[in-house]
């Protein structure tokens, strides 16, 4: 109730990155020398604000938005901080979040609070925004960057909900601060790293694959252009073997690239200043992508005091054991199972990556519905069909197919009830590999929903019902005719030939017959003669 | 013709519940007492089988009225109307009752005298018998107390039925208490505080004032119901538990509903509700009521609850810390006032643009709690005051816990505190004195202690978020009413209303 026991300590913002990283042997990982730095060590850790892909704010019932709709047109009462509302917490944010601890193998905490951070800023219409910074719903965690050389760890400290903010556009010409209140309140996860990257390039592999994660499990669509990702890159510099150096925070990264960049411009900042016998004061710096350079923001001893105060409106998030098992069942596959029960299946390395490549760029549905990406269709052409054969045609034909077309795979006119009908066909002899191929060109080209029986029929693609083989036996008897030359090589040995007697058999068919059959069909007729 | 004469024709004139005036008569009746900053211009139609059909009442400017402005009597909402009704608003007037208006109060409610508005100060509408033909116009004003004072005086001057106020750390008590009336604060999360300008959220009640306590108990069924918009608000198998324990407790006192026994009621007196302060006339009147209480079949027991001697100081330090909060909104953007800064001031950062605003918009009382909250906040301070505060809360909660008969239903196991021979309900003056005068307050404006002092009797219900009720108790050596106050365990709001009808009754 109104029993508001205060559940957290006073503690500095400053704190909570410091103690863990000093706490751990941050050199345990063997000394690579990096070319660029000879004989310095470069200790990254991000935190990474990741918009939830929820249908409906994180404390109030207007729809999310995305960039470019009209201004202010996402906006309740709540959001607009008029006075006499009150937060209600959407549940559908709260298994979001659950899921991306899930995902990075965080402790889901039975109890967690939400507190006040203040500040004046005309992005913040209530004066404060309502984050978890103090009692986190997630605690500890880890994520594996697999593709990196040398399958490097990187720990979670925490991950906490929080209300994003407005935008606010500053109009030099009129000189005025336009407010756009359709992202305010907007749900988010900060998910804060370890300081446990030792190079831009991992810095970058593991935004990568932490965007990979979150679009797996339907928590975020990742999008750092949109701006539905954004970093905080922390970054410090030490002599190999030395301990760690002062950090700075670079704010608000919008892309991977941009990222990296700003991390490598700091570094040679901090290198700078430290060969020559100064010292890096702890800062907040921006970025500026045109000259790729950080700049200052302010010092640690302007950074403001938030005045974190618990908020005294919601009550504690309190999440049963039961509950979080609850969305754990119900959760997508990670790409890590998917690779390994893709790969179980019978398919190849590299086919596995193709498809988890084609399904990685899938939509991400709201509220964690199940999406329909490259996966999911496979998934089911392969149910009751050899797996292998599902993948040859999905990747090299319909995939090609559409490459061809320069189109993207939600692109895709063929339904999986068609496809796999196709694939039954050629596999049952009704129609020929070859006219399959056509069949399906035709059916990605007319974008018709009809069966594909019905269209090879009238496409006159169905492979020949020819019980006696008399009409086989025309078409070779005719090419025979047509071919002397040929022929009378095949008979004085040249086996090879015969391939030439063949074609001109499958084109007088119209391809409807099957090579094998015509070269038996052949080779009886060339040897009576 | 003085206005209690004028009051008295009018009311004998017309039955109890219909709309009895015109919306000129109000104005007319309003004038002397300033009970009112808005009124509604025309009656609305409504309900006909509605539980409230015909009942008129003033709303508190800081509870949200999409017909009638809100302006929690602060310059910065001067001219501000909600886009929306408040939940209780929307409640009441699904039940048929009748908003003649919006009742002043002090600004964001903060304030004991109903002097920090700017509508300009309540004067209390009571008339002492000895004066009876001396128009209220010559009486030197007294306060209606504040910060629900409007709402008192409306109340008390029959301008309507019943009213709603908002107490935080007394500010229905208070005023039903210098006015004559009957107030309740409910337990926290009953009535939902959708709509409610908050002042400090963890405290915010909205309470009900009226002159029977039969009134007030009307008014309540109707607004204490769960409203999934707050999420501070009690679910409905909590309440439920809560008033079952009660009533296993006191099935006798249940049962009869319209007798005024009190057989089986045990009534503690906790002694740290007399401090030196205290009128002595407030102690007899007390002593009369207790005396009557036993006659009807109750038990009194002293108590102690000795955590109270911290209650102010925790008090003001969480409800300014969160006003703090709650009003960092108010800063001219959207809405509300909006000073430009003048030509040449700093606009480098928005808390520079921010500041012409809130320092204009804002009153002094309010500024001051600002500035308090802001310090208590701030990275230096916040264990020493803001936690510090959270810990005395906690006690003042287990000291309740302790002395009453029925578990804190909120408790994990709340029947491992069962207290088998606690007390059902406490008794208590509901203020130091009667009514200040008006005059008083201007003249010592600057270190005013006193005004914060009289809390002392009311901000420990409030920071354990018990129910408790105001009811007048007879008059003071001066002739003014004096109110005592029944404090119940959380969710007990039914056995306090029962109590507060026998103190009523006895008189």
């Amino acid at each position: 109730m109104i029993a508001r026991q205060c559940p957290w300590r006073a503690r500095q913002l400053q704190q909570l990155w410091r103690p863990l990283r000093s706490k751990r042997l941050h050199s345990e990982r063997a000394v690579r020398e990096d070319k660029r730095w000879p004989g310095w060590e470069v200790v990254v850790g991000i935190e990474v604000h990741a918009q939830i892909k929820s249908r409906r704010k994180l404390f109030s019932d207007a729809l999310t938005s995305k960039p470019g709709e009209k201004p202010n047109s996402f906006v309740t009462c709540y959001d607009a901080a008029l006075p006499g509302t009150l937060p209600t917490l959407n549940p559908k944010c709260v298994e979001l979040a659950i899921r991306t601890a899930i995902a990075l193998n965080a402790q889901v905490q039975p109890r967690s609070a939400f507190d006040r951070k203040h500040y004046f800023y005309s992005d913040l219409p209530a004066g404060y925004q309502i984050t978890q910074r103090y009692v986190p719903f997630a605690k500890g965690g880890h994520l594996d960057l697999s593709s990196s050389c040398d399958n490097l760890r990187v720990g979670i400290t925490q991950i906490q909900l929080e209300q994003d903010t407005a935008k606010s556009i500053f109009d030099t010409r009129r000189g005025i601060t336009q407010v756009d209140l359709n992202r305010a309140g907007s749900g988010l996860v900060e998910i804060v790293s370890e300081p446990d990257m030792r190079s831009p390039e991992e810095a970058g592999n593991y935004v990568r694959t932490l965007q990979a994660m979150l679009r797996a499990v339907g928590a975020s669509d990742g999008n750092m252009e949109l701006g539905s990702l954004r970093c905080d890159v922390n970054v410090s510099v030490n002599k190999h073997g030395h301990p760690l150096g002062t950090r700075c925070e670079i704010k608000n990264l919008n892309s991977v690239k941009f990222m990296m960049i700003a991390i490598t411009s700091e570094v040679f900042r901090h290198i700078d200043l430290l060969e020559r016998g100064q010292t890096v004061s702890q800062e907040t710096r921006g970025f500026d992508e045109v000259k790729a350079e950080t700049f200052k923001l302010r010092s640690k001893e302007d950074s403001p005091d938030y005045r974190y105060i618990p908020d005294p409106n919601l009550p504690p998030l309190l999440l049963s054991p039961e509950y979080i098992d609850c969305v754990r069942r119900s959760m997508p596959e990670l790409p890590q199972e998917t690779r390994a029960r893709l790969m179980s299946m019978g398919l190849t390395e590299q086919e596995a990556e193709v498809l988890m490549a084609v399904d990685a760029g899938r939509e991400v549905r709201f509220d964690g519905e199940p999406a329909k990406g490259a996966v999911q269709y496979f998934d089911c052409l392969a149910q009751g069909r050899s797996a292998k054969a599902a993948v040859n045609w999905m990747i090299h034909e319909l995939l090609g197919q559409l490459a061809a077309r320069k189109e993207t795979f939600s692109d895709n006119p063929v339904s999986v009830e068609q496809m796999g009908e196709l694939v039954d066909m050629v596999q049952n002899g009704k129609i020929t590999g070859k006219s399959g191929k056509a069949l399906l060109r035709h059916m990605v080209t007319s974008r018709s929903t009809a069966s594909p029986s019905i269209l090879a029929k009238e496409l006159g693609l169905l492979a020949i019902s020819d019980d006696d083989g008399s009409l086989l036996k025309n078409w070779c008897l005719e090419a025979i005719e047509a071919l002397p030359e040929e022929v009378q090589k095949v008979r004085h040995g040249n086996i090879k030939v015969m391939n030439r007697i063949i074609g001109k058999v499958m084109q007088l068919s119209g391809g409807r017959v099957k090579a094998g059959d015509v070269r038996q069909m052949l080779e009886v007729l060339l040897r009576k003669s | 013709m003085p206005l209690r004469r004028q009051i008295s024709v009018l009311s004998t004139r017309l039955p109890q519940r219909r709309a009895i005036f015109t919306t000129r008569d109000i104005q007319h009746l309003n004038a002397t007492v300033n009970a009112l900053v808005h009124v509604s211009k025309t009656p609305q139609t409504t309900r006909h089988d509605g539980a409230l059909h015909g009942m008129t009442l003033a709303i508190k400017d800081n509870i949200c009225t999409a017909s009638l402005p809100t302006t929690c009597s602060s310059a910065m909402l001067a001219g501000y109307t909600s886009p929306f009704d408040a939940t209780v608003v929307e409640l009441l007037r699904d039940e048929g009752a009748q908003i003649i208006g919006k009742a002043n109060c002090d600004e964001f409610g903060m304030g004991s005298l109903n002097v920090n508005s700017i509508h300009g100060p309540v004067v209390n509408p009571f008339q002492p018998t000895d004066a009876h033909d001396v128009p209220l116009m010559a009486h030197e004003p007294r306060s209606a107390g504040g910060s629900s004072g409007g709402s008192a005086a409306s109340v008390a001057a029959r301008l309507c039925t019943a009213a709603l106020g908002t107490d935080t750390g007394g500010s229905v008590r208070l005023p039903a208490s210098y006015c004559g009336v009957v107030g309740l604060k409910p337990s926290y999360g009953l009535i939902s505080r959708w709509g409610v300008v908050s002042f400090a959220d963890s405290l915010d009640c909205v309470g009900v004032l009226a002159r029977s306590v039969d009134t007030v108990k009307e008014v309540f069924d109707v607004i204490s119901v769960y409203d999934a918009r707050d999420p501070t608000a009690a679910s409905p198998e909590l309440r439920k538990r809560a008033s079952s324990t009660a009533e296993s407790c006191l099935p006798k006192l249940f049962s009869s509903v319209r007798a005024n026994t009190l057989d089986g009621l045990r009534i503690g007196v906790p002694q740290e509700y007399f401090p030196l302060e205290l009128e002595p006339s407030i102690t007899s009147s007390l002593r009369t009521i207790i005396r009557n209480l036993k006659d009807a079949g109750a038990t009194i027991r002293p108590v102690s609850l000795p955590a109270t001697q911290y209650a102010l100081s925790a008090y003001y330090v969480i409800a300014s810390a969160e006003a703090s909060s709650n009003l960092a909104r108010f800063d001219g953007i959207q809405y509300g006032l909006r000073v430009p800064p003048p030509a040449g001031a700093s606009r480098s950062k928005p808390s520079n643009v921010y500041a012409h605003s809130r320092s204009s918009g804002f009153g002094r009382e309010v500024r001051k709690r600002i500035l308090l909250g802001t310090y208590a906040l701030t990275a230096d301070a916040f264990d020493n005051y803001f936690l510090q505060a959270q810990r005395v809360r906690a006690y003042i909660k287990a000291d309740f816990n302790r002395v009453f008969r029925h578990p804190c239903v909120h408790l994990a196991h709340p029947e491992s505190c069962l207290s088998a021979d606690g007390v059902d309900v406490l008794l208590h003056p509901s203020a130091i004195r009667t009514a200040p005068r008006l005059a008083e307050k201007r003249e010592c404006d600057t270190s005013s202690i006193d005004e914060y002092l009289q809390d002392v009797m009311t901000v420990p219900a409030s920071l354990a978020g018990l129910p408790a009720l105001s009811v007048p108790a007879g008059l003071g050596e001066d002739g003014w009413p004096v109110g005592m106050t029944v404090v119940g365990q959380w969710g007990t709001d039914q056995l306090v209303l029962q109590v507060g009808r026998v103190i009523e009754g006895i008189q």
